[in-house]
């Protein structure tokens, strides 16, 4: 239900690496919380903050081995543009924490999952002393297939849910299923993982469900992670220069678009769109909502949801969008639309940028792209919301072990090494040879790399957010200066940090927004459609959601 | 002389052809009613008369069958008929979630009556999936059903076998695709940047994309229909018709009539029992109207062309987990479906022929 989770073709890979914050801590001293109304025992509604989240936080124990070459700043990554030298590297986890025990995981892939027993898995399952065995499925459909597997009595020990596909009775689900972990993390216990112990705070208050510290978060930047990605080559050559309006968009795109030759200017824009006209974010449920004048706002009754989705039904009615686009997920990829140049406009999150250069280095030399600045609706600063500062969970089954909890914490806390150890290389580059190569000093990644090392361990910790694509400085630079930008433009929602589970009966209220956003942009839906939607949504319990919603940021108060 | 005999053979040829239709007609009717009723008069007196008595030789004269039909019974009762049981969450609130066992949680989720079918007959997206479903149902008939018997009916006129064969297997072949496949290549040629826009637009012309419009949504999937499946559906035809015996052409050519007699008369007689049979199974599975294939374009045409109670009810309840909700809209299916079975079957008998069962 967030426009993440239905794009045509998210090919999210590489997501990783991406961004992440310098953790303001959770302020403290916010009245208590939580927990409303949960009637059943399993799917406790509502959020944890304040003094109550603090009982259950580990602490936070900072650790540098490199100071990053750009500095975190208006909530953007650290930025590493240097590679740093074998010998140079430090080690982060001294002893083997595994037991050697085995860990079955399920986590979304883009792309084509590798082998199970490919020698990137298998070296990480030596260093950290567990046998884990991946069950990777198709990242576009995920969404489809978690509400039937965590309904079954069989899950996976451990698993990894983005936040975008928390819709519906998910939390529920949740808290209902995993194991918490505060026994094993919160305050100073944390300190036996010294890698995890380094994760910002911030992430660890979203990594609370039901009133639990349940999962293992993986820190992001609070900027939006959408990007506005073009074909910098392309533009060069054609002398187009790049849009600083959504007016300006739409008459460059009509120039652009040659459909004779196979080009049309961009793929389907709605996420950017949101983001141009200020809409609150949609990537997780609570964000929806903010304080305006006095009153709990949703995102679907404001203007600026009706004007973005108007602006992006412009550009289908001009036919500058790629009529592949149009079929949604039938259509294919987008990012494929974009390396063979048939779109030169599209939006992605953002680690995109650094893989798509990758990926099309070898065979496209000439290959650049670049994200643009996001404008506001009459050219101009935007303003932005923040995302939540950390989106992806790992969970682990309540059916679990003790020793297996103890085993996944191992994996997580070798995951979440930082940049300059060797723990990093390995998670990040995989086998030397094999997944990279260095040259010229700066490590590459091969073919059998870039497949392999990639949508796995990655989610399972993660230091403080970070780039270090050292093999393509630039674009490392540009990914934090383009977050420093914009970050320098966003503001926080009202339940900005938190993880909030909402009460069964309305879980599934906005269920068809996104469908009909989709309907509205293609041009087979009126705004007035929405407009009732709207209107039923209310009637339906919408009303009632805001009055909860309300309750909770009164008795709660915000993790800001 | 001839002129004198040309009109008396025709009118010979239409009676001689006529006679048998009727003749045969009547006794396939009455001879399966009398077995029929044969039948069931011997089960009666099998069952009473000595019923009890022989209970148990019965059962060792059979054990050998019974125990070969077990493993059938044992897979029909775990699959088909225990889930069955899983329809009482439509009258609940359930949550899977409550327990650790998904099961379990149908005996802790609180009843809530009919509730769940409030909500579905006040949702105007249900409608839409019914109406839809309908829609594409008689479409499919109108235009599917007839076409793997004049596929069949071609085939058959093929007398060299070679021919014949590469043709059937030229036919059968798409049935072996995936829907993901047969999508993916209609979006090449019909899509927006398919080949037959693209060439358009190298000539001057403007694209075309059959692919994203809503309004010709149903006789595209129709198609695709046909293109995959309509093949594999001439195998049951085929059946039949190498079935008929050679003598009844043979007889019929002697007595002068053409190809189009002969068809009418001999080759369709033929096949009503199969094409009625297969009415009745299409009817009955009426509401079912294809999934894999209207999920893969959902996106291309939007919900309000592309739901149908199948992917409703997956909509719902899989992807949204409103389980209660999803069960009791595949109910209302269920329910519709049965009767529409049994209707199609009684209308199959009032024509004479026998449907999925007797009476």
């Amino acid at each position: 239900m967030t426009p993440n989770s239905a794009s045509s073709a998210p090919s999210r890979r590489n997501f990783l690496a991406s961004t992440a914050v310098a953790a303001a801590a959770v302020a403290g001293g916010m009245p208590l919380l939580s927990a409303c109304g949960g009637s059943q025992s399993g799917s406790k509604d509502g959020t944890t903050s304040g003094k109550d989240a603090a009982k259950i936080l580990p602490s936070f124990v900072a650790s540098t081995v490199v100071a990053p070459d750009i500095p975190a700043k208006n909530g953007s990554a650290a930025g590493f543009t240097k590679a740093i030298a074998e010998a140079d590297l430090k080690t982060s986890v001294t002893k083997k924490l595994g037991s050697g025990g085995k860990l079955k995981i399920m986590a979304p892939f883009w792309g084509t999952p590798p082998k199970g027993d490919n020698p990137y898995y298998t070296a990480m399952n030596k260093a950290i002393g567990v046998d884990v065995t991946w069950q990777n499925q198709d990242g576009v459909t995920y969404d489809e297939k978690l509400g039937a597997v965590l309904a079954s009595s069989d899950i996976p020990d451990v698993v990894v849910v983005p936040g975008w596909n928390l819709n519906g009775k998910i939390p529920g689900a949740i808290n209902a299923k995993f194991a918490d972990l505060g026994p094993y993390l919160s305050g100073d216990k944390v300190k036996d993982y010294p890698n995890l112990a380094a994760v910002p705070t911030e992430a660890w208050q979203r990594g609370i469900f039901g009133g639990q510290l349940r999962a293992i978060p993986m820190p992001a930047s609070y900027v939006t992670d959408i990007a506005p990605l073009y074909r910098k080559d392309i533009f060069d050559k054609k002398g187009y220069s790049v849009p600083t309006s959504p007016k300006e968009f739409l008459s460059w795109a009509k120039e652009a678009t040659r459909p004779k030759s196979k080009v049309w200017a961009c793929d389907d824009m709605k996420w950017t769109a949101f983001n141009i006209f200020s809409v609150f974010p949609g990537s997780d449920k609570a964000l929806w909502w903010n304080m305006v004048d006095g009153k709990l706002v949703n995102r679907i009754e404001t203007d600026e949801y009706l004007e973005a989705l108007e602006w992006v039904r412009k550009l289908y009615a001009a036919k500058v969008v790629h009529p592949d686009a149009v079929s949604g997920k039938a259509g294919g990829n987008a990012g494929n639309r974009l390396t063979s140049g048939e779109v030169l406009v599209y939006n992605q999150n953002i680690s995109d940028w650094w893989g798509k250069m990758s990926e099309q280095h070898a065979q496209n030399p000439d290959f650049e792209i670049a994200a643009f600045d996001i404008f506001g609706p009459d050219g101009g600063d935007p303003k932005l919301w923040a995302v939540q500062p950390a989106n992806i969970f790992t969970f682990i089954s309540k059916k679990a072990s003790k020793q297996q909890i103890k085993d996944f914490l191992a994996v997580c806390d070798f995951c979440a090494a930082p940049y300059g150890t060797k723990e990093f290389m390995l998670t990040m580059y995989g086998v030397e040879g094999t997944d990279y190569e260095v040259k010229k000093g700066l490590p590459a990644k091969t073919t059998q790399g870039v497949n392999e090392v990639n949508g796995a361990f990655d989610y399972t910790g993660n230091p403080a957010p970070f780039v270090a694509y050292t093999d393509f400085p630039d674009v490392t630079k540009g990914m934090v200066e383009w977050q420093q930008r914009m970050g320098a433009f966003t503001r926080k929602t009202s339940f900005f940090g938190l993880t909030v589970t909402e009460p069964n009966r309305w879980a599934n209220l906005a269920d068809s927004f996104e469908q009909l956003e989709d309907d509205v942009v293609r041009g087979r839906k009126k705004i007035s459609d929405v407009q009732q939607a709207v209107a039923d949504w209310k009637s339906k319990g919408g009303d009632d959601l805001r009055d909860w919603y309300k309750k909770l940021l009164d008795d709660t108060g915000s993790a800001k | 002389m001839s002129h004198s005999t040309v009109p008396r053979n025709t009118a010979e040829a239409q009676t001689s052809a006529k006679s048998p239709v009727a003749s045969g007609d009547d006794t396939t009717g009455s001879r399966s009613r009398a077995r029929s009723g044969f039948r069931a008069r011997s089960r009666s007196r099998d069952g009473k008369d000595p019923g009890k008595l022989n209970l148990r030789l019965r059962f060792k004269r059979d054990r050998t069958l019974l125990l070969m039909v077990l493993p059938a019974v044992l897979l029909l009762l775990v699959f088909n008929y225990i889930p069955i049981l899983g329809n009482v969450v439509a009258f609940q609130d359930y949550d899977p979630y409550l327990s650790e066992n998904g099961f379990i949680a149908i005996f802790q989720s609180p009843w809530v009556g009919f509730e769940q079918f409030e909500r579905i007959f006040a949702d105007s997206a249900f409608w839409h999936a019914v109406q839809n479903t309908f829609v594409l149902f008689f479409l499919q008939l109108v235009l599917f059903f007839p076409v793997p018997i004049l596929l069949a009916l071609l085939i058959n006129s093929v007398v060299r076998p070679r021919v014949r064969a590469i043709a059937q297997a030229v036919m059968y072949l798409p049935h072996f695709f995936s829907w993901v496949l047969v999508v993916t290549v209609f979006m090449q040629i019909f899509g927006g940047a398919g080949i037959i826009a693209q060439t358009l637009r190298q000539h001057g012309y403007d694209g075309l994309d059959l692919m994203t419009n809503p309004e010709i949504f149903k006789y595209l999937v129709t198609v695709e229909m046909i293109w995959k499946d309509a093949g594999w559906g001439i195998i049951v035809f085929l059946a039949a018709l190498s079935s008929v015996s050679g003598d009844l052409y043979e007889a019929a050519a002697m007595d002068g009539a053409g190809r189009w007699r002969r068809m009418w008369h001999i080759t369709l007689p033929a096949l009503r029992p199969v094409i009625a049979l297969l009415l009745v199974l299409r009817v009955g599975d009426a509401l079912t109207v294809g999934f894999e294939q209207l999920l893969l374009q959902r996106q291309a045409v939007g919900v309000n062309a592309s739901d149908v109670l199948d992917t409703y009810v997956w909509w719902n309840g899989i992807r949204n987990q409103d389980f209660s909700y999803a069960a009791a809209a595949g109910l209302i299916k269920g329910v519709v479906g049965l009767a529409l079975v049994l209707t199609a079957n009684k209308v199959a008998h009032l024509m004479g022929e026998q449907g999925v069962y007797k009476k």
